[in-house]
């Protein structure tokens, strides 16, 4: 057990390190200049060779590539053409609202993937008229779902706010959520929900269906397995079957599903955050790619890179506790 | 049309009874028709077009439904089944195109490694393995912001992700029929190894690789449409699916179709690729 | 009322475990309804042991979830007639009633342990959830021979071992005092010797906890080891029912004759012909007019045909009576019990001990890593220095029990699989080998005519006499030449395993390797292929290997018996010497778990 845990980590890091490479190299083809962006366009010619002398751009690959490590673990990802702040303090303002969205959708996609799978599985009467219309909307673009929730809840009905987080937070976490709680503010943490349900459920719908669909299909092979009709032929209650020997022999590949869903989530959420200005990184990515402004883009790349190796790391951990066979 | 798909069967290796078609696969073969349906219409986007895309020919901003102009205007006065249709043509060849390299990447990488197994299955799955735990879409994203944007390198992006995830079921599907007995007998029966890989297994990938690609043309169509929402695609005139909607999102609350209608067009494509490719599904698993 | 009323004298006349009466069910199966059961008849005394016996499609494990409750509701079944358990109606009951019924009254043991038992649940737990205590799990774990159940009370089901997860399955089943347990095959997934103690295990709880089982299974003489009646089940009826000695002695059908007969036991003839039922040529279970079993008797007559024989008069059978369902006379059905004798005779042939040999294996070794569950490595040793010589036209069975390395050998031998040190010598020709599963041998979408074909390929000999190959090919394994354009799922499992001979054995190999090829047919077309390999042996001169798990057909397939445990021989020798004076204790206790069924009448 441990050891595959220590595995497993090793793995990731040199995941991050791959990551971190590919990100060099792109840096180094992408078209703009560091120098320029740091000294300005009028910078002498003198300035910037003397600049990039100190920057160590004329090095070698390889040692450009150290440095650039060593700088990121230092937390330096260079300088943001637009902003002309650092990448990282950029970063470091936005990533809170992004994981208070993408933690709140990924709940709400666990939620709705769950109903989609149980009910279908256990064939709930009425339940299509649940799946159904949810399994179109997977298909939809996440723009068209956003826009589309938009005109509907905003626009038509006005049941919901379409933009931003509703409050700026000035709390310890940076998280909206829990910092109007920490400051005894329900006021703002009322709106902070209302601001988070039109994005929260638009990021949610595709992975609910993907989890949903594993976790149907593992559901309904498991209520087929011969030790549930051991369990059943015991006498035990039809739920006390599905508690005790469907649910923990079916999450399984659910749990990898919703492991891949979150990483992807933090991918996906670049779309929704600009539709909706939420003032998270994938906003800060949205409006850094018409500028070309590729330090942004590459730190944004980064941070969701890592999260996203993460993730996957700690479910393929979760993955063996939840399975005794799985672990040595 | 019977007599030509026992062909195509046969020319696949798949029994010919994979397509016989039962009563509930009529459905089915309806919808993977509606697939055949949609191509055409792409390839046929600027014969149908009734207008140029890019050129202004009507009133700005006309609603859906006006007599010259069945889907409207945007502000400028484009027509927009104009601009809809040749946007579907280079969404739905685009996403074809990403399919088919990923297939073919995959499918060599896959079958390379599946086949030969030892030091080459290990170095190919390591590497396929590498790319499939990071994080497809940044990196696709990363990757066209360095080399400029333009549909042409949004294509080598994503095609630069999306070839492991082939590798991976390829190379498993191939494993597998590998290591069953019936290969084994036909290695003893003393056939030669280029004809037990041309005979004995690829004809078993076939129908796994055709689901999973078929399955997968909705993933692209929406990646696509999502990258080039973002600009990461063709320039301001020429029509695209993701980009029309980006550039006409201010006018959401007045005239809502001008950008809703690339965005329907999108999930259009996306829900029938993925109809297709459940019904692909189904019957290639209603064969015996 | 015979060895009935001699094992349990009190039983039989006290009431009923349960009853079934005129119970016919249908079930739908992609599409298609088809008549499981058609009529069944039946009572289970208190205390009573009854074996259910049939072979594959005769509705015996429908009718073993049908006195559950459980039927699949996916299936759609439709049911008519009676089932009683401890007086409640299985049939109209309410879902909460049968519930009541499954806690109360009955327990359950299914074929394979390893599924039945929840992978991820500890052992313990799992039997405490009928017992609701504690002290009273750990009790009935000892109760069915489980050491250190304090110990085992904490493991997951696939850290024991076969013979111990079905023990569990027993502590489970028997779990809330049941009036009536029910047990599926529960020993066709275990070992030989395991197969005894369930066995012994079953007969031990019927006599401690007084309650009656109803045992399923294809073969008669597990049935006869440890029953007190047996039903014979064919096509969703049952064909003849008395108590055990009535059946295995005095059959009255010639469907249970045709079963004695083509069952392999020690005493079967090794110089003659095995004898087999006629095959299966329609589904039986669609013939609603006429006796079912008449397109396989040898005794049908017109009437057979169109009209059904009953079982008894109506109602339920008295517990005592040896009713069947037979036009024919008693007499006539005798007579062909005792006319039991194989007509063509084998020779045995001599083996050429001036030639090479056709195998030599020397001081083999062979280590895997197991993978299992994707993430643990588990070294095997399957081989530990294997040494075995097979003379030119000699025939050698190979016998042992799972993981004693039997197939391994074969594997090795075949080059299959590579070995870590020794070495292996084959004489020119090389090795062929039958696998035990036809079906996944015979690549799936290729014809027959392809598949032997390729085969002829390295003798470049043209089409037209690859042709004449494949017709003469065809021939001697007795199929029609028009098989050649088909597809194997199109074929019977007995027709595969004779099409994957014909293509084994086109251009003669040095040695024909057979892995246990006949364990998943039914035992009447188990003895029609081992007759085809006997045959061809014959023909051909060919040496033959061949693995099973069974003494009785080791016994019949070669000239000489190794014994294989644990990657190791034990034992080798002429079959009769092993047979009649095996020398090692393991051999031994292969023999002792033989399920017999005693001399025949």
């Amino acid at each position: 057990m441990t050891r595959f845990v220590v595995r497993r980590l090793a793995s990731a890091v040199v995941l991050l390190l791959v990551l971190t490479a590919i990100i060099f190299l792109l840096q180094a083809v992408s078209p703009g200049d560091p120098v320029k962006a740091f000294l300005g366009n009028n910078a002498s010619p003198a300035a910037v060779a003397a600049e990039r002398q100190a920057l160590g751009l004329n090095d070698p690959l390889p040692v450009q590539y150290l440095q650039f490590l060593t700088n990121l673990l230092h937390g330096d990802l260079g300088m943001s053409f637009r902003s002309h702040r650092s990448v990282t303090s950029d970063l470091a303002a936005f990533l809170p609202a992004t994981i208070e969205l993408v933690t709140v959708s990924f709940v709400f996609a666990l939620i709705l993937g769950t109903i989609f799978a149980v009910s279908g599985a256990l064939r709930w009467r009425g339940s299509a008229f649940y799946r159904g219309p949810l399994l179109v909307l997977a298909t939809a673009p996440p723009f068209l779902l956003a826009l589309g929730g938009i005109v509907i809840f905003y626009a038509q009905l006005s049941w919901l706010p379409a933009s931003g987080q509703g409050a700026d937070t000035t709390g310890p976490t940076g998280f909206l959520l829990i910092d109007s709680i920490v400051t005894g503010d329900p006021g703002t943490w009322g709106v902070a929900w209302q601001h988070l349900i039109l994005p929260g459920v638009v990021l949610a719908i595709a992975p609910a269906i993907a989890i949903g669909r594993i976790l149907r299909s593992s559901l309904e092979s498991t209520l087929q397995a011969d030790f549930v009709r051991t369990a059943e032929s015991k006498g035990l209650k039809g739920h006390v079957v599905i508690a005790r020997h469907v649910i923990r022999n079916s999450i399984g590949p659910a749990l990898s599903m919703a492991g891949l869903q979150l990483g992807f989530m933090f991918a996906g959420v670049v779309v929704v955050e600009q539709i909706f200005s939420w003032p998270g990184i994938g906003n800060y990515l949205a409006n850094s790619i018409p500028v070309s402004d590729f330090p942004a883009i590459a730190g944004v790349t980064l941070v969701l890179g890592t999260i996203y190796i993460i993730v996957n790391a700690i479910v393929d951990v979760l993955q063996t506790l939840a399975d005794p066979r799985l672990s040595a | 049309m019977t007599a030509s798909t026992n062909i195509a069967a046969r020319r696949l290796g798949l029994p010919t009874s994979a397509l016989r078609l039962h009563a509930g696969n009529r459905l089915s073969f309806a919808i993977v028709l509606l697939l055949g349906l949609v191509t055409v219409v792409a390839l046929l986007a600027r014969v149908i077009a009734p207008y140029d895309p890019i050129q202004s020919v009507g009133g700005l901003n006309l609603p859906p439904g006006s007599p010259d102009h069945l889907l409207g205007t945007d502000a400028i006065g484009r027509d927009l089944l104009s601009r809809t249709l040749w946007g579907i043509q280079v969404s739905w060849f685009a996403s074809l195109l990403i399919v088919a390299t990923g297939l073919v990447i995959g499918g060599v990488i896959g079958t390379l490694a599946g086949v030969f197994g030892g030091w080459l299955d290990n170095l190919l799955m390591r590497f396929t393995d590498l790319f499939l735990a990071l994080p497809g879409t940044l990196v696709a994203i990363a990757i066209v912001a360095a080399l400029g944007y333009s549909l042409q390198n949004t294509l080598i992006g994503i095609a630069v992700v999306w070839w492991p995830f082939y590798a991976r079921i390829i190379r498993g599907e191939v494993r597998s029929i590998a290591a069953r007995p019936h290969v084994e007998a036909a290695r003893l029966a003393g056939i030669s190894r280029p004809r037990i890989v041309l005979r004995h297994i690829l004809p078993g990938v076939v129908p796994t690789a055709i689901v999973t690609a078929s399955l997968d043309i909705g993933n692209v169509v929406l990646l696509l449409a999502g990258l080039s929402f973002l600009g990461l695609g063709q320039s301001a005139p020429a029509p695209e699916l993701g980009a029309d909607t980006a550039r006409s999102l201010q006018q959401l609350l007045s005239q809502w179709w001008v950008p809703l209608t690339p965005g329907i067009a999108v999930l259009l494509l996306s829900l029938i690729a993925n109809l297709g490719g459940d019904a692909i599904r189904t019957l290639m698993n209603s064969k015996r | 009322m015979t060895s009935a009323s001699q094992t349990a004298p009190q039983r039989g006349g006290v009431g009923e475990a349960a009853s079934i009466e005129g119970l016919h069910i249908s079930l739908q199966r992609d599409g298609v309804r088809s008549n499981v059961l058609r009529g069944v008849n039946l009572t289970i005394g208190r205390g009573e042991i009854v074996g259910l016996v049939g072979e594959s499609g005769s509705g015996k494990s429908v009718l073993a979830l049908a006195l559950l409750g459980l039927l699949p509701s996916a299936a759609a079944p439709e049911i008519t007639g009676a089932i009683r358990v401890a007086g409640v109606d299985i049939v109209h009951g309410s879902a909460e009633e049968l519930r009541t019924v499954r806690r109360d009254e009955l327990g359950v043991i299914f074929q394979d342990p390893m599924t039945s038992l929840n992978p991820t649940m500890r052992v313990g737990r799992q039997v405490t959830e009928s017992t609701h205590d504690h002290a009273e799990a750990i009790r009935l774990m000892s109760a069915v021979g489980i050491a250190d159940p304090e110990l085992r009370f904490r493991v997951f089901p696939h850290e024991l071992s076969g013979g111990l997860r079905q023990r569990i399955m027993a502590a489970i089943a028997v779990a809330g005092r049941p009036s009536l347990i029910i047990a599926d095959e529960p020993t066709t997934a275990l070992d030989v010797t395991v197969q005894a103690q369930v066995l012994d295990l079953l007969r031990e709880l019927r006599d401690e906890f007084d309650c009656s089982v109803v045992l399923i299974t294809h073969d008669l003489a597990v049935a006869g080891q440890i029953a007190d009646r047996i039903a014979v089940l064919y096509a969703g009826r049952i064909a003849e029912l008395g108590s055990v000695s009535d059946i295995l002695h005095r059959p009255n059908h010639p469907y249970t004759v045709g079963l004695l007969r083509s069952r392999l036991s020690l005493e079967t003839p090794r110089d003659r012909e095995l004898l087999t039922l006629r095959p299966e040529t329609g589904s039986p279970g669609e013939r609603m007019t006429g006796c079912a079993y008449h397109t396989r008797c040898p005794l049908a007559i017109d009437r057979c045909a169109v009209e059904q024989p009953p079982l008894e008069q109506g109602g339920i059978p008295a517990a005592d009576a040896h009713l069947r369902a037979c036009w024919r006379s008693i007499n006539d059905v005798q007579n062909l019990a005792h006319h039991s004798q194989g007509d063509s005779v084998v020779t045995p042939r001599t083996r050429n001990e001036a030639a090479a040999p056709a195998v030599r294996v020397e001081g083999l070794h062979t280590r895997f890593v197991l993978k299992s569950g994707g993430r643990k490595r588990r070294e095997v040793h399957a081989l530990r220095g294997v040494d075995l010589t097979v003379q030119a036209g000699e025939a050698v069975s190979i016998v042992g029990e799972s993981g004693s390395g039997k197939s391994t050998l074969l594997r090795v031998i075949a080059g299959l699989t590579p070995a870590t040190s020794g070495s292996v010598a084959l004489a020119e020709g090389g090795a062929q080998m039958v696998f035990q599963d036809a079906g996944s041998s015979l690549t799936p979408w290729l014809s027959i005519g392809e598949l032997l074909r390729e085969r002829l390929l390295p003798l470049r000999l043209g089409d037209a006499e690859n042709r004449k190959r494949i017709d003469k090919a065809l021939v001697s394994i007795g199929l029609p030449l028009s098989v050649a354009g088909v597809r194997p799922a199109d074929l019977s499992g007995g027709q595969r395993q004779r099409v994957a001979l014909a293509r084994a054995t086109m251009i003669p190999p040095a040695v024909l390797l057979c892995d246990e090829p006949t364990s998943a047919l039914d035992a009447s077309l188990a003895a029609s292929v081992l007759n085809l390999i006997r045959e061809m042996r014959q023909e051909l001169t060919m040496t033959v290997l061949f693995v099973t798990h069974d003494l009785s057909v080791a016994r019949l397939m070669g000239d000489r018996i190794v014994v294989m445990t644990q990657g190791e021989i034990v034992e080798a020798g002429p079959v009769n010497e092993v047979i009649e004076h095996p020398s090692h204790p393991y051999t031994q206790s292969l023999l002792a778990s033989v399920p017999d069924i005693g001399v025949l009448a």
